[in-house]
């Protein structure tokens, strides 16, 4: 008997491609702004990238109709917080409610490959890479999407990672001045929209550091 | 990988079956003659088969032509002797790497079934190959002499196996 395969799914893929890059005082969060469906561009100017408090923003790749869910959950969790303690929630805090939610919904997932960055609560840049459940790391760099493939070898070349099973724990962040940061990304990006179907149209890079939030574009091939 | 009047051709050295690693200093490029090699990804035994059919091949190309196999005409032997078992294929992606007239570098890579790809820049294969895509687009530059070529094919080369768990163990890199 062979196996049934169902005629309609819940999830689609929209494609596109996230990083974020942390430094000693800044965080670099990109993502293209291609959104398509099968073989077909759906827009070419759709931003994947989501401000969840002051110093952290979240990019996410994937279905995005469960990215919106979970950016509208997260925004509305934050605004509760920030009722309840007078405060915006921090970056190691928002994290760990990103991870729950998706775990909420362990047996019919978000189909969204996130990643966060922002400033934790000493004004140091962090990054913290997720899986479609849950499972989540901080890290000194991470990218996810369709892209990713492509980018993570290369971000480990330039930005290479103490391991963390060293002994005394090593920071993660890299030494990286802030430009150097935004031209890696642009390199990035610029390497994996020549070989990557979903990734291109433009490049959207938020930059996280203490005199706030900075966005910028780059325009990347549409083919 | 092509260079300035030369090329660079590179394979990792782990030999496994789905998680068990069998060897750590395999093979997988194997010399055509001075000025041509192919490296063979896959199944082991499908790339030593082939290797060996190619070996014959081009022994008796050379008895006839009383000469070398140019790449260009080698990898269209390649090509043909994968679509002749079209319907049971070897289950190996071959990428050829030889110098051509005028030592100009020529480098191609195929499927399984013999769908060529020629390029003037890098090709790729095996379990790693996305990730290999993007750290050569990101580190290649055209008219590289051979030491950065070498330098810069095995940066991309560890890079890219270092995030697949079924490649590794080091590199083998050949320049010519």
């Amino acid at each position: 008997m062979t196996k049934q395969h169902p005629a309609w799914s819940p999830y689609d893929n929209n494609g596109g491609t996230c990083v974020a890059i942390a430094g000693a005082d800044y965080c670099v969060i990109a993502a293209d702004t291609r959104m398509s469906t099968g073989y077909s561009i759906l827009t070419r100017d759709y931003s994947k990238i989501c401000k969840l408090a002051d110093k952290c923003v979240m990019a996410s790749s994937g279905f995005q109709a469960d990215v919106k869910a979970l950016q509208k959950l997260l925004a509305a969790r934050h605004l509760i917080y920030q009722h309840q303690h007078n405060k915006q929630m921090s970056c190691p805090g928002m994290a760990q409610l990103l991870s729950n939610t998706l775990y909420y919904k362990r047996f019919f997932p978000y189909y969204s490959f996130n990643v966060l960055g922002g400033l934790d609560n000493e004004g140091k840049g962090c990054v913290y890479t997720y899986d479609a459940v849950g499972s989540y790391e901080r890290v000194g760099y991470s990218s996810q999407g369709s892209g990713s493939t492509l980018i993570m070898p290369f971000l480990d070349n330039q930005l290479k990672s103490p391991s963390p099973l060293l002994l005394p724990a090593q920071d993660a962040v890299t030494p990286l001045s802030e430009a150097e940061a935004v031209d890696l990304v642009k390199t990035c990006f610029a390497s994996a929209t020549e070989r990557d179907i979903y990734t291109g149209d433009k490049l959207e890079i938020v930059v996280l550091n203490k005199g706030g939030i900075h966005r910028e574009y780059m325009e990347l091939r549409k083919d | 990988m092509v260079g300035k009047n030369c090329f660079a051709i590179a394979s990792d050295r782990r030999l496994g079956v789905q998680l068990q690693t069998i060897a750590t200093d395999f093979q997988r490029i194997s010399k055509i003659h001075d000025r041509l090699f192919i490296g063979l990804s896959g199944l082991a035994t499908d790339s030593q088969t082939l290797y060996q059919r190619l070996v014959f091949r081009h022994k008796l190309y050379q008895l006839r032509e009383e000469r070398d196999m140019k790449p260009e005409t080698f990898a269209s032997l390649v090509s043909a002797l994968l679509y002749e078992k079209r319907f049971g294929p070897y289950f190996c992606q071959p990428v050829i790497a030889g110098l051509s007239d005028e030592d100009k570098p020529f480098i191609c890579t195929m499927d399984s079934i013999g769908a060529k790809e020629l390029a003037k820049d890098f090709v790729v294969a095996g379990t790693a190959g996305e990730s290999l895509y993007g750290a050569c687009e990101a580190m290649f530059k055209p008219d590289m002499e051979p030491d950065e070529l070498f330098e810069t094919v095995s940066q991309a080369l560890l890079s890219s196996v270092d995030r697949d768990c079924l490649s590794g163990w080091g590199g083998h890199v050949y320049i010519v």
